[in-house]
Protein backbone atom coordinates (compact mmCIF):
# COMPACT_ATOMS: atom_id res chain seq x y z
CA UNK A 1 0.00 0.00 0.00
CA UNK A 2 1.12 3.52 -0.70
CA UNK A 3 0.88 4.44 2.94
CA UNK A 4 3.34 1.88 4.16
CA UNK A 5 6.61 3.50 5.02
CA UNK A 6 9.88 2.11 6.09
CA UNK A 7 11.98 4.13 8.44
CA UNK A 8 15.60 3.34 9.10
CA UNK A 9 16.47 3.94 12.74
CA UNK A 10 19.34 6.29 11.90
CA UNK A 11 17.40 8.51 9.49
CA UNK A 12 14.82 10.46 11.34
CA UNK A 13 12.24 10.89 8.65
CA UNK A 14 11.28 9.30 5.38
CA UNK A 15 11.88 11.13 2.14
CA UNK A 16 8.31 10.59 1.00
CA UNK A 17 6.38 13.62 -0.14
CA UNK A 18 3.23 14.17 -2.10
CA UNK A 19 1.04 16.61 -3.91
CA UNK A 20 -2.05 18.42 -2.70
CA UNK A 21 -5.03 19.38 -4.78
CA UNK A 22 -8.25 21.19 -4.06
CA UNK A 23 -11.15 20.95 -6.48
CA UNK A 24 -14.04 23.42 -6.19
CA UNK A 25 -13.48 23.60 -2.44
CA UNK A 26 -15.57 26.05 -0.44
CA UNK A 27 -16.36 26.51 3.21
CA UNK A 28 -19.24 28.16 5.01
CA UNK A 29 -19.60 28.70 8.74
CA UNK A 30 -23.36 28.86 9.04
CA UNK A 31 -24.24 31.57 6.55
CA UNK A 32 -20.77 33.13 6.62
CA UNK A 33 -18.80 32.33 3.48
CA UNK A 34 -15.22 31.77 4.70
CA UNK A 35 -13.78 30.27 1.50
CA UNK A 36 -15.35 30.82 -1.91
CA UNK A 37 -15.07 27.89 -4.34
CA UNK A 38 -11.45 27.57 -5.42
CA UNK A 39 -9.12 25.19 -7.23
CA UNK A 40 -5.57 24.83 -6.14
CA UNK A 41 -2.86 22.36 -6.86
CA UNK A 42 0.45 22.14 -5.08
CA UNK A 43 3.22 19.82 -6.25
CA UNK A 44 5.12 17.41 -4.09
CA UNK A 45 7.98 19.20 -2.35
CA UNK A 46 6.73 22.71 -3.08
CA UNK A 47 6.98 25.42 -0.43
CA UNK A 48 3.91 27.64 -0.43
CA UNK A 49 2.89 30.53 1.81
CA UNK A 50 -0.60 31.97 2.26
CA UNK A 51 -0.64 35.72 2.79
CA UNK A 52 -3.39 38.15 3.44
CA UNK A 53 -5.29 40.27 5.92
CA UNK A 54 -6.86 38.91 9.07
CA UNK A 55 -10.03 36.95 8.40
CA UNK A 56 -8.95 36.23 4.84
CA UNK A 57 -9.35 32.49 5.32
CA UNK A 58 -5.77 31.30 5.81
CA UNK A 59 -6.46 29.25 8.92
CA UNK A 60 -9.68 27.88 7.47
CA UNK A 61 -7.89 26.72 4.34
CA UNK A 62 -5.12 25.03 6.32
CA UNK A 63 -7.64 23.26 8.54
CA UNK A 64 -9.47 22.02 5.44
CA UNK A 65 -6.16 20.65 4.16
CA UNK A 66 -5.45 18.88 7.44
CA UNK A 67 -8.85 17.23 7.55
CA UNK A 68 -9.69 18.94 10.85
CA UNK A 69 -12.50 20.73 9.07
CA UNK A 70 -14.89 19.30 6.52
CA UNK A 71 -15.39 21.10 3.24
CA UNK A 72 -18.83 22.53 2.44
CA UNK A 73 -18.34 21.63 -1.21
CA UNK A 74 -15.52 20.14 -3.26
CA UNK A 75 -12.78 17.66 -2.49
CA UNK A 76 -9.34 17.86 -0.93
CA UNK A 77 -6.89 15.30 -2.25
CA UNK A 78 -3.61 14.42 -0.58
CA UNK A 79 -1.31 12.07 -2.49
CA UNK A 80 -4.17 11.58 -4.95
CA UNK A 81 -6.44 10.28 -2.22
CA UNK A 82 -9.68 11.96 -1.23
CA UNK A 83 -9.24 13.15 2.35
CA UNK A 84 -12.91 12.69 3.24
CA UNK A 85 -12.82 8.99 2.39
CA UNK A 86 -9.91 8.22 4.66
CA UNK A 87 -11.33 6.34 7.62
CA UNK A 88 -9.06 6.94 10.56
CA UNK A 89 -7.21 9.86 12.04
CA UNK A 90 -4.17 7.64 12.01
CA UNK A 91 -4.02 7.35 8.23
CA UNK A 92 -4.50 11.07 7.84
CA UNK A 93 -1.71 11.72 10.33
CA UNK A 94 0.71 9.75 8.16
CA UNK A 95 -0.04 12.09 5.28
CA UNK A 96 -0.34 15.47 6.92
CA UNK A 97 0.88 17.13 10.11
CA UNK A 98 0.29 20.64 11.38
CA UNK A 99 1.91 23.12 13.72
CA UNK A 100 0.24 26.23 15.04
CA UNK A 101 1.21 29.66 16.23
CA UNK A 102 1.26 28.49 19.86
CA UNK A 103 -0.37 26.18 22.41
CA UNK A 104 0.71 23.11 20.48
CA UNK A 105 2.28 21.29 23.41
CA UNK A 106 0.97 19.70 26.59
CA UNK A 107 2.50 22.03 29.19
CA UNK A 108 2.68 19.44 31.98
CA UNK A 109 4.64 16.86 30.00
CA UNK A 110 8.35 17.00 29.28
CA UNK A 111 9.70 18.19 25.93
CA UNK A 112 10.72 14.59 25.20
CA UNK A 113 7.27 13.20 25.93
CA UNK A 114 5.71 15.87 23.75
CA UNK A 115 8.11 15.00 20.96
CA UNK A 116 7.40 11.28 21.22
CA UNK A 117 3.66 11.99 21.13
CA UNK A 118 4.22 12.29 17.37
CA UNK A 119 4.06 8.51 17.32
CA UNK A 120 0.84 8.17 19.32
CA UNK A 121 -1.05 7.20 16.19
CA UNK A 122 1.20 4.22 15.68
CA UNK A 123 1.68 3.04 19.25
CA UNK A 124 -0.57 0.54 20.97
CA UNK A 125 -2.46 1.84 23.99
CA UNK A 126 -0.28 -0.20 26.33
CA UNK A 127 2.89 1.19 24.82
CA UNK A 128 1.51 4.73 25.05
CA UNK A 129 0.66 4.28 28.73
CA UNK A 130 4.01 2.77 29.67
CA UNK A 131 5.72 5.52 27.72
CA UNK A 132 3.95 8.14 29.79
CA UNK A 133 5.93 6.98 32.83
CA UNK A 134 8.99 5.57 31.11
CA UNK A 135 9.42 7.11 27.63
CA UNK A 136 10.06 4.47 24.96
CA UNK A 137 11.94 4.97 21.70
CA UNK A 138 13.84 7.69 23.54
CA UNK A 139 16.55 7.70 20.87
CA UNK A 140 14.09 8.82 18.18
CA UNK A 141 12.78 11.61 20.41
CA UNK A 142 16.25 12.73 21.40
CA UNK A 143 17.57 12.78 17.86
CA UNK A 144 14.55 14.82 16.77
CA UNK A 145 15.21 17.29 19.59
CA UNK A 146 18.88 17.38 18.59
CA UNK A 147 17.92 18.11 14.99
CA UNK A 148 15.90 21.15 16.07
CA UNK A 149 18.69 22.25 18.41
CA UNK A 150 17.11 21.85 21.84
CA UNK A 151 18.37 18.48 23.08
CA UNK A 152 19.42 20.19 26.33
CA UNK A 153 15.85 20.71 27.49
CA UNK A 154 14.55 17.21 26.74
CA UNK A 155 13.45 16.55 30.30
CA UNK A 156 12.11 20.00 31.08
CA UNK A 157 8.37 20.64 31.37
CA UNK A 158 7.11 22.01 28.05
CA UNK A 159 5.17 24.74 29.86
CA UNK A 160 8.39 26.17 31.28
CA UNK A 161 10.08 26.59 27.88
CA UNK A 162 10.42 29.84 25.96
CA UNK A 163 8.16 30.42 22.96
CA UNK A 164 10.97 29.67 20.51
CA UNK A 165 11.89 26.46 22.31
CA UNK A 166 8.25 25.38 22.33
CA UNK A 167 7.99 25.88 18.56
CA UNK A 168 11.17 23.86 18.10
CA UNK A 169 9.72 21.04 20.19
CA UNK A 170 6.53 21.19 18.09
CA UNK A 171 8.70 20.83 14.99
CA UNK A 172 10.51 17.90 16.62
CA UNK A 173 7.16 16.23 17.21
CA UNK A 174 6.36 16.74 13.55
CA UNK A 175 9.67 15.06 12.65
CA UNK A 176 8.69 12.07 14.76
CA UNK A 177 5.22 11.98 13.24
CA UNK A 178 6.87 12.14 9.81
CA UNK A 179 3.94 13.21 7.61
CA UNK A 180 4.39 13.81 3.90
CA UNK A 181 2.81 17.25 3.91
CA UNK A 182 3.61 19.81 6.61
CA UNK A 183 1.07 22.53 7.37
CA UNK A 184 2.00 25.50 9.54
CA UNK A 185 -0.45 28.14 10.71
CA UNK A 186 1.56 31.30 11.42
CA UNK A 187 4.34 29.16 12.91
CA UNK A 188 6.52 32.06 14.00
CA UNK A 189 4.06 34.88 14.68
CA UNK A 190 4.41 34.60 18.45
CA UNK A 191 8.20 34.96 18.34
CA UNK A 192 10.47 37.99 18.27
CA UNK A 193 11.90 38.80 14.80
CA UNK A 194 15.30 37.19 15.37
CA UNK A 195 13.80 34.01 16.82
CA UNK A 196 11.14 33.96 14.08
CA UNK A 197 13.78 33.94 11.36
CA UNK A 198 15.71 31.12 13.02
CA UNK A 199 12.72 28.89 13.65
CA UNK A 200 11.33 29.43 10.15
CA UNK A 201 14.75 28.66 8.69
CA UNK A 202 14.71 25.41 10.65
CA UNK A 203 11.24 24.42 9.48
CA UNK A 204 11.98 25.23 5.86
CA UNK A 205 15.37 23.54 6.08
CA UNK A 206 13.80 20.32 7.29
CA UNK A 207 11.12 20.40 4.61
CA UNK A 208 13.78 21.00 1.95
CA UNK A 209 16.09 18.28 3.26
CA UNK A 210 13.37 15.64 3.24
CA UNK A 211 11.67 17.04 0.14
CA UNK A 212 8.41 17.48 2.04
CA UNK A 213 5.60 19.68 0.85
CA UNK A 214 5.33 22.70 3.13
CA UNK A 215 2.28 24.94 3.25
CA UNK A 216 2.26 27.80 5.72
CA UNK A 217 0.22 30.85 6.47
CA UNK A 218 2.47 33.82 7.11
CA UNK A 219 1.97 37.07 8.90
CA UNK A 220 5.26 38.57 7.76
CA UNK A 221 5.56 39.27 4.04
CA UNK A 222 9.36 39.61 4.28
CA UNK A 223 9.82 36.17 5.83
CA UNK A 224 7.40 34.63 3.33
CA UNK A 225 9.27 36.10 0.37
CA UNK A 226 12.57 34.97 1.76
CA UNK A 227 11.69 31.36 2.53
CA UNK A 228 8.88 30.29 0.20
CA UNK A 229 8.95 29.74 -3.52
CA UNK A 230 5.27 30.42 -4.14
CA UNK A 231 2.97 32.98 -2.54
CA UNK A 232 -0.82 32.87 -2.51
CA UNK A 233 -2.71 36.00 -1.48
CA UNK A 234 -6.08 35.39 0.18
CA UNK A 235 -8.68 38.01 0.97
CA UNK A 236 -12.29 37.50 2.01
CA UNK A 237 -12.05 33.82 1.16
CA UNK A 238 -10.84 34.31 -2.41
CA UNK A 239 -7.45 33.94 -4.06
CA UNK A 240 -6.16 37.39 -5.11
CA UNK A 241 -2.88 36.18 -6.58
CA UNK A 242 -0.99 32.92 -6.87
CA UNK A 243 2.53 33.47 -8.16
CA UNK A 244 6.15 32.50 -7.75
CA UNK A 245 7.66 34.66 -5.00
CA UNK A 246 9.82 36.78 -7.28
CA UNK A 247 6.85 37.77 -9.44
CA UNK A 248 4.84 39.23 -6.56
CA UNK A 249 5.14 43.03 -6.69
CA UNK A 250 4.80 45.63 -3.96
CA UNK A 251 1.62 46.88 -5.66
CA UNK A 252 0.00 43.46 -5.42
CA UNK A 253 0.85 43.26 -1.74
CA UNK A 254 -0.41 46.76 -1.16
CA UNK A 255 -3.69 45.87 -2.82
CA UNK A 256 -3.94 42.63 -0.85
CA UNK A 257 -3.69 44.33 2.53
CA UNK A 258 -5.10 47.77 1.95
CA UNK A 259 -8.40 47.37 0.13
CA UNK A 260 -10.17 46.17 3.25
CA UNK A 261 -11.90 49.51 3.79
CA UNK A 262 -13.74 49.10 0.49
CA UNK A 263 -15.24 45.78 1.54
CA UNK A 264 -18.39 47.02 3.25
CA UNK A 265 -19.13 49.44 0.41
CA UNK A 266 -18.96 46.89 -2.38
CA UNK B 1 -18.00 47.63 10.56
CA UNK B 2 -17.95 44.29 8.82
CA UNK B 3 -21.01 42.17 8.39
CA UNK B 4 -19.93 39.58 11.00
CA UNK B 5 -19.76 41.97 13.87
CA UNK B 6 -23.15 43.50 13.12
CA UNK B 7 -24.76 40.03 13.06
CA UNK B 8 -23.05 39.11 16.30
CA UNK B 9 -24.32 42.18 18.05
CA UNK B 10 -27.83 41.46 16.79
CA UNK B 11 -27.82 38.12 18.58
CA UNK B 12 -26.13 39.13 21.79
CA UNK B 13 -28.81 41.29 23.48
CA UNK B 14 -31.36 38.47 23.50
CA UNK B 15 -28.89 36.15 25.24
CA UNK B 16 -28.01 38.84 27.74
CA UNK B 17 -31.66 39.52 28.50
CA UNK B 18 -32.51 35.91 29.20
CA UNK B 19 -29.50 35.73 31.50
CA UNK B 20 -30.65 38.81 33.35
CA UNK B 21 -34.13 37.33 33.81
CA UNK B 22 -32.61 34.16 35.25
CA UNK B 23 -30.49 36.19 37.65
CA UNK B 24 -33.58 38.11 38.82
CA UNK B 25 -35.53 34.90 39.44
CA UNK B 26 -32.67 33.42 41.46
CA UNK B 27 -32.29 36.63 43.44
CA UNK B 28 -36.03 36.67 44.20
CA UNK B 29 -35.91 33.06 45.36
CA UNK B 30 -33.01 33.90 47.67
CA UNK B 31 -34.72 36.92 49.22
CA UNK B 32 -37.99 34.99 49.52
CA UNK B 33 -36.35 32.17 51.41
CA UNK B 34 -34.75 34.62 53.84
CA UNK B 35 -38.15 36.24 54.51
CA UNK B 36 -39.77 32.85 55.07
CA UNK B 37 -37.46 31.93 57.94
CA UNK B 38 -38.86 32.47 61.42
CA UNK B 39 -36.23 34.69 63.02
CA UNK B 40 -38.12 35.56 66.23
CA UNK B 41 -38.81 32.42 68.21
CA UNK B 42 -36.58 29.81 69.77
CA UNK B 43 -33.34 31.31 68.63
CA UNK B 44 -31.34 30.93 71.83
CA UNK B 45 -33.01 29.78 75.03
CA UNK B 46 -32.03 31.51 78.26
CA UNK B 47 -30.11 28.64 79.83
CA UNK B 48 -28.14 28.37 76.64
CA UNK B 49 -26.39 31.68 77.22
CA UNK B 50 -24.98 30.51 80.55
CA UNK B 51 -23.84 27.23 79.00
CA UNK B 52 -22.09 29.10 76.21
CA UNK B 53 -20.28 31.27 78.71
CA UNK B 54 -19.07 28.24 80.60
CA UNK B 55 -18.03 26.56 77.38
CA UNK B 56 -15.99 29.62 76.38
CA UNK B 57 -14.35 29.77 79.80
CA UNK B 58 -13.30 26.12 79.53
CA UNK B 59 -10.95 27.04 76.67
CA UNK B 60 -8.61 28.63 79.22
CA UNK B 61 -8.61 25.63 81.53
CA UNK B 62 -7.89 22.92 78.96
CA UNK B 63 -7.80 19.35 80.14
CA UNK B 64 -4.26 18.24 79.34
CA UNK B 65 -4.14 15.19 81.60
CA UNK B 66 -2.30 12.15 80.29
CA UNK B 67 -5.58 10.22 80.10
CA UNK B 68 -7.33 12.78 77.93
CA UNK B 69 -4.28 13.27 75.74
CA UNK B 70 -3.86 9.56 75.04
CA UNK B 71 -7.52 9.16 74.21
CA UNK B 72 -7.34 12.29 72.02
CA UNK B 73 -4.36 10.91 70.14
CA UNK B 74 -5.93 7.53 69.61
CA UNK B 75 -9.24 9.13 68.57
CA UNK B 76 -7.39 11.41 66.12
CA UNK B 77 -5.69 8.39 64.66
CA UNK B 78 -9.03 6.62 64.21
CA UNK B 79 -10.54 9.70 62.56
CA UNK B 80 -7.61 10.11 60.19
CA UNK B 81 -7.74 6.40 59.35
CA UNK B 82 -11.45 6.62 58.52
CA UNK B 83 -10.91 9.74 56.43
CA UNK B 84 -7.95 8.35 54.48
CA UNK B 85 -9.53 4.94 53.90
CA UNK B 86 -12.82 6.58 52.93
CA UNK B 87 -11.15 8.98 50.54
CA UNK B 88 -9.06 6.22 48.98
CA UNK B 89 -12.21 4.26 48.23
CA UNK B 90 -13.85 7.48 47.02
CA UNK B 91 -10.97 7.93 44.55
CA UNK B 92 -11.59 4.44 43.21
CA UNK B 93 -15.20 5.48 42.59
CA UNK B 94 -14.57 9.06 41.49
CA UNK B 95 -11.70 8.68 39.01
CA UNK B 96 -13.26 6.11 36.64
CA UNK B 97 -16.80 7.44 36.96
CA UNK B 98 -15.58 11.01 36.55
CA UNK B 99 -13.64 10.09 33.42
CA UNK B 100 -16.61 8.25 31.91
CA UNK B 101 -19.10 10.88 33.04
CA UNK B 102 -17.11 13.66 31.41
CA UNK B 103 -17.84 11.98 28.07
CA UNK B 104 -14.35 12.71 26.75
CA UNK B 105 -13.27 9.13 26.13
CA UNK B 106 -15.32 8.70 22.99
CA UNK B 107 -16.07 10.65 19.84
CA UNK B 108 -19.41 8.94 19.36
CA UNK B 109 -22.21 11.30 20.43
CA UNK B 110 -24.53 8.38 21.16
CA UNK B 111 -22.10 6.71 23.59
CA UNK B 112 -21.34 10.05 25.14
CA UNK B 113 -25.00 10.66 25.96
CA UNK B 114 -25.79 7.17 27.26
CA UNK B 115 -22.66 6.28 29.24
CA UNK B 116 -22.02 9.88 30.28
CA UNK B 117 -25.62 10.44 31.32
CA UNK B 118 -25.90 7.16 33.22
CA UNK B 119 -22.67 7.78 35.07
CA UNK B 120 -23.60 11.34 35.92
CA UNK B 121 -26.91 10.15 37.30
CA UNK B 122 -25.30 7.61 39.61
CA UNK B 123 -22.75 10.18 40.75
CA UNK B 124 -25.60 12.55 41.56
CA UNK B 125 -27.36 9.81 43.50
CA UNK B 126 -24.23 9.02 45.55
CA UNK B 127 -23.62 12.58 46.59
CA UNK B 128 -27.20 13.72 47.12
CA UNK B 129 -27.37 11.59 50.27
CA UNK B 130 -25.29 13.01 53.10
CA UNK B 131 -22.52 10.91 54.67
CA UNK B 132 -24.34 10.99 58.02
CA UNK B 133 -27.37 9.35 56.44
CA UNK B 134 -25.16 6.78 54.75
CA UNK B 135 -23.56 6.17 58.16
CA UNK B 136 -26.94 5.51 59.75
CA UNK B 137 -27.81 3.16 56.91
CA UNK B 138 -24.59 1.22 57.13
CA UNK B 139 -24.62 1.03 60.93
CA UNK B 140 -28.11 -0.40 60.69
CA UNK B 141 -26.99 -2.84 58.02
CA UNK B 142 -23.56 -4.01 59.21
CA UNK B 143 -23.34 -2.69 62.76
CA UNK B 144 -20.80 -0.43 64.44
CA UNK B 145 -17.80 -1.50 62.38
CA UNK B 146 -15.09 0.68 60.84
CA UNK B 147 -16.32 -0.64 57.50
CA UNK B 148 -19.57 1.25 58.02
CA UNK B 149 -17.69 4.51 58.56
CA UNK B 150 -15.42 4.02 55.55
CA UNK B 151 -18.27 3.14 53.20
CA UNK B 152 -20.43 5.98 54.50
CA UNK B 153 -17.65 8.41 53.69
CA UNK B 154 -16.54 6.81 50.42
CA UNK B 155 -19.89 6.87 48.63
CA UNK B 156 -20.89 10.54 48.83
CA UNK B 157 -17.27 11.64 48.48
CA UNK B 158 -16.89 9.42 45.42
CA UNK B 159 -19.94 11.16 43.97
CA UNK B 160 -18.52 14.61 44.65
CA UNK B 161 -15.03 13.80 43.39
CA UNK B 162 -16.42 12.16 40.25
CA UNK B 163 -18.48 15.18 39.41
CA UNK B 164 -15.65 17.67 39.94
CA UNK B 165 -13.16 15.47 38.07
CA UNK B 166 -15.57 15.24 35.14
CA UNK B 167 -15.77 19.02 34.99
CA UNK B 168 -12.01 19.55 35.30
CA UNK B 169 -11.38 17.02 32.54
CA UNK B 170 -13.85 18.80 30.27
CA UNK B 171 -12.47 22.27 30.93
CA UNK B 172 -8.95 21.56 29.74
CA UNK B 173 -7.83 23.97 26.95
CA UNK B 174 -8.65 22.58 23.54
CA UNK B 175 -5.73 23.71 21.36
CA UNK B 176 -3.08 21.28 22.67
CA UNK B 177 -5.61 18.45 22.43
CA UNK B 178 -6.32 19.27 18.81
CA UNK B 179 -2.61 19.10 18.10
CA UNK B 180 -2.44 15.68 19.73
CA UNK B 181 -5.36 14.45 17.64
CA UNK B 182 -3.59 15.58 14.48
CA UNK B 183 -0.77 13.14 15.28
CA UNK B 184 -3.35 10.40 14.86
CA UNK B 185 -4.00 9.84 18.57
CA UNK B 186 -7.32 8.26 19.57
CA UNK B 187 -9.48 9.85 22.28
CA UNK B 188 -8.06 7.40 24.82
CA UNK B 189 -4.54 8.47 24.07
CA UNK B 190 -5.60 12.11 24.01
CA UNK B 191 -7.02 11.49 27.49
CA UNK B 192 -3.82 10.04 28.88
CA UNK B 193 -1.40 12.38 27.11
CA UNK B 194 -3.40 15.58 27.18
CA UNK B 195 -6.44 15.84 29.37
CA UNK B 196 -5.20 14.01 32.43
CA UNK B 197 -1.78 15.71 32.65
CA UNK B 198 -3.39 19.11 32.17
CA UNK B 199 -6.21 18.53 34.67
CA UNK B 200 -4.06 16.75 37.24
CA UNK B 201 -2.84 19.72 39.31
CA UNK B 202 -6.40 20.97 39.84
CA UNK B 203 -7.68 17.46 40.50
CA UNK B 204 -4.99 16.94 43.09
CA UNK B 205 -5.59 20.18 44.91
CA UNK B 206 -9.32 19.53 44.99
CA UNK B 207 -8.67 16.05 46.38
CA UNK B 208 -6.62 17.56 49.19
CA UNK B 209 -9.45 19.92 49.97
CA UNK B 210 -11.76 16.92 50.10
CA UNK B 211 -9.37 15.13 52.48
CA UNK B 212 -9.73 18.10 54.78
CA UNK B 213 -13.52 17.85 54.55
CA UNK B 214 -13.21 14.09 55.02
CA UNK B 215 -11.49 14.56 58.35
CA UNK B 216 -14.27 16.83 59.56
CA UNK B 217 -16.90 14.42 58.24
CA UNK B 218 -15.20 11.43 59.82
CA UNK B 219 -15.13 13.25 63.15
CA UNK B 220 -18.81 14.16 62.95
CA UNK B 221 -19.80 10.72 61.72
CA UNK B 222 -18.47 9.08 64.82
CA UNK B 223 -21.28 10.84 66.71
CA UNK B 224 -23.31 7.92 65.41
CA UNK B 225 -21.30 5.69 67.75
CA UNK B 226 -18.35 4.83 65.59
CA UNK B 227 -15.07 5.61 67.36
CA UNK B 228 -13.06 8.75 66.70
CA UNK B 229 -12.83 12.38 67.76
CA UNK B 230 -16.56 13.00 67.36
CA UNK B 231 -17.37 10.07 69.60
CA UNK B 232 -15.09 11.42 72.35
CA UNK B 233 -16.50 14.92 71.96
CA UNK B 234 -19.99 13.59 72.35
CA UNK B 235 -19.17 11.63 75.51
CA UNK B 236 -17.45 14.64 77.05
CA UNK B 237 -20.37 16.88 76.11
CA UNK B 238 -22.76 14.47 77.81
CA UNK B 239 -20.57 14.71 80.93
CA UNK B 240 -20.52 18.51 80.61
CA UNK B 241 -16.70 18.16 80.61
CA UNK B 242 -16.07 21.23 78.46
CA UNK B 243 -12.32 21.24 79.17
CA UNK B 244 -12.05 17.84 77.49
CA UNK B 245 -14.28 18.94 74.61
CA UNK B 246 -11.83 21.76 73.87
CA UNK B 247 -8.86 19.42 73.90
CA UNK B 248 -10.54 17.21 71.32
CA UNK B 249 -11.61 20.18 69.23
CA UNK B 250 -8.06 21.50 69.19
CA UNK B 251 -6.83 18.12 67.99
CA UNK B 252 -9.42 18.26 65.20
CA UNK B 253 -8.28 21.77 64.22
CA UNK B 254 -4.68 20.54 64.32
CA UNK B 255 -5.46 17.73 61.89
CA UNK B 256 -7.16 20.08 59.44
CA UNK B 257 -4.24 22.52 59.61
CA UNK B 258 -1.74 19.72 58.98
CA UNK B 259 -3.63 18.59 55.86
CA UNK B 260 -3.82 22.19 54.72
CA UNK B 261 -0.07 22.74 55.07
CA UNK B 262 0.66 19.44 53.35
CA UNK B 263 -1.60 20.25 50.41
CA UNK B 264 -0.05 23.69 50.01
CA UNK B 265 3.37 22.09 49.83
CA UNK B 266 2.31 19.52 47.24
CA UNK B 267 0.56 22.13 45.12
CA UNK B 268 3.60 24.39 45.18
CA UNK B 269 5.77 21.54 43.97
CA UNK B 270 3.34 20.71 41.18
CA UNK B 271 3.13 24.23 39.83
CA UNK B 272 6.91 24.59 39.58
N1 LIG C 1 -15.42 28.49 13.84
C1 LIG C 1 -15.86 29.55 13.13
N2 LIG C 1 -17.17 29.89 13.15
C2 LIG C 1 -17.62 30.93 12.42
N3 LIG C 1 -16.84 31.71 11.66
C3 LIG C 1 -15.53 31.43 11.59
C4 LIG C 1 -14.97 30.34 12.32
N4 LIG C 1 -13.65 30.30 12.07
C5 LIG C 1 -13.40 31.32 11.22
N5 LIG C 1 -14.52 32.00 10.93
C6 LIG C 1 -14.62 33.15 10.00
O1 LIG C 1 -14.08 32.77 8.78
C7 LIG C 1 -13.29 33.82 8.23
C8 LIG C 1 -11.90 33.34 7.94
O2 LIG C 1 -11.23 33.09 9.18
P1 LIG C 1 -9.76 32.51 9.27
O3 LIG C 1 -9.52 32.21 10.71
O4 LIG C 1 -9.59 31.43 8.31
O5 LIG C 1 -8.90 33.78 8.84
P2 LIG C 1 -7.33 33.97 8.86
O6 LIG C 1 -6.95 34.37 7.49
O7 LIG C 1 -6.67 32.79 9.45
O8 LIG C 1 -7.17 35.22 9.82
P3 LIG C 1 -5.96 35.58 10.85
O9 LIG C 1 -4.88 36.19 10.04
O10 LIG C 1 -6.60 36.58 11.76
O11 LIG C 1 -5.59 34.32 11.54
C9 LIG C 1 -13.35 34.96 9.23
O12 LIG C 1 -14.29 35.90 8.78
C10 LIG C 1 -13.82 34.30 10.50
O13 LIG C 1 -14.60 35.20 11.23
MG1 LIG D 1 -5.54 32.43 11.27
Amino acid sequence: MALLRTREPETLYSAASCSVSLTAVSKQYGVKEAIFPLNLSIDAGERVAFLGPSGGGKTTLLRLLSGQLETSTGTVCLCDRDLSTMPTGRQVSQLVGMIHQQFDLIPNLSALQNTLAGQLGEWSLIKSLVSLVWPMNRDIGLSALTRVGVEGIAYQRAGSLSGGEQQRVAIARLLVQDPQVILADEPVSSLDPARAGEVLQLLVGIAEEAGKTLIASMHSVELAREHFSRLIGLRNGAVIFDLPSHEVTEDMLHDLYNLQGLRSET
Amino acid sequence: MTSTTSRDSAQKPRLLESRRVLTLILLAAFVGSLLNLDWTTGFIHSGGIDAMGEFAKALFTLDLSADTLTSAISASWTTVAYAVAGLTLALLIGIPLGAIGSGVLTRSPWLRVTSGGGTRFSLAFFRSIHELVWAWLFVAAIGLSPMAAVLALAIPYGGILGRIYAELLQDVPDAPLRSLRSTGASEWRVFWYGRLPMALPDMLSYTFYRLECGIRSAAIMSFVGLGGLGHEIRISLDDLAYQQVWTYLLFLIGLVVIVDVWSTMVRRRLSE
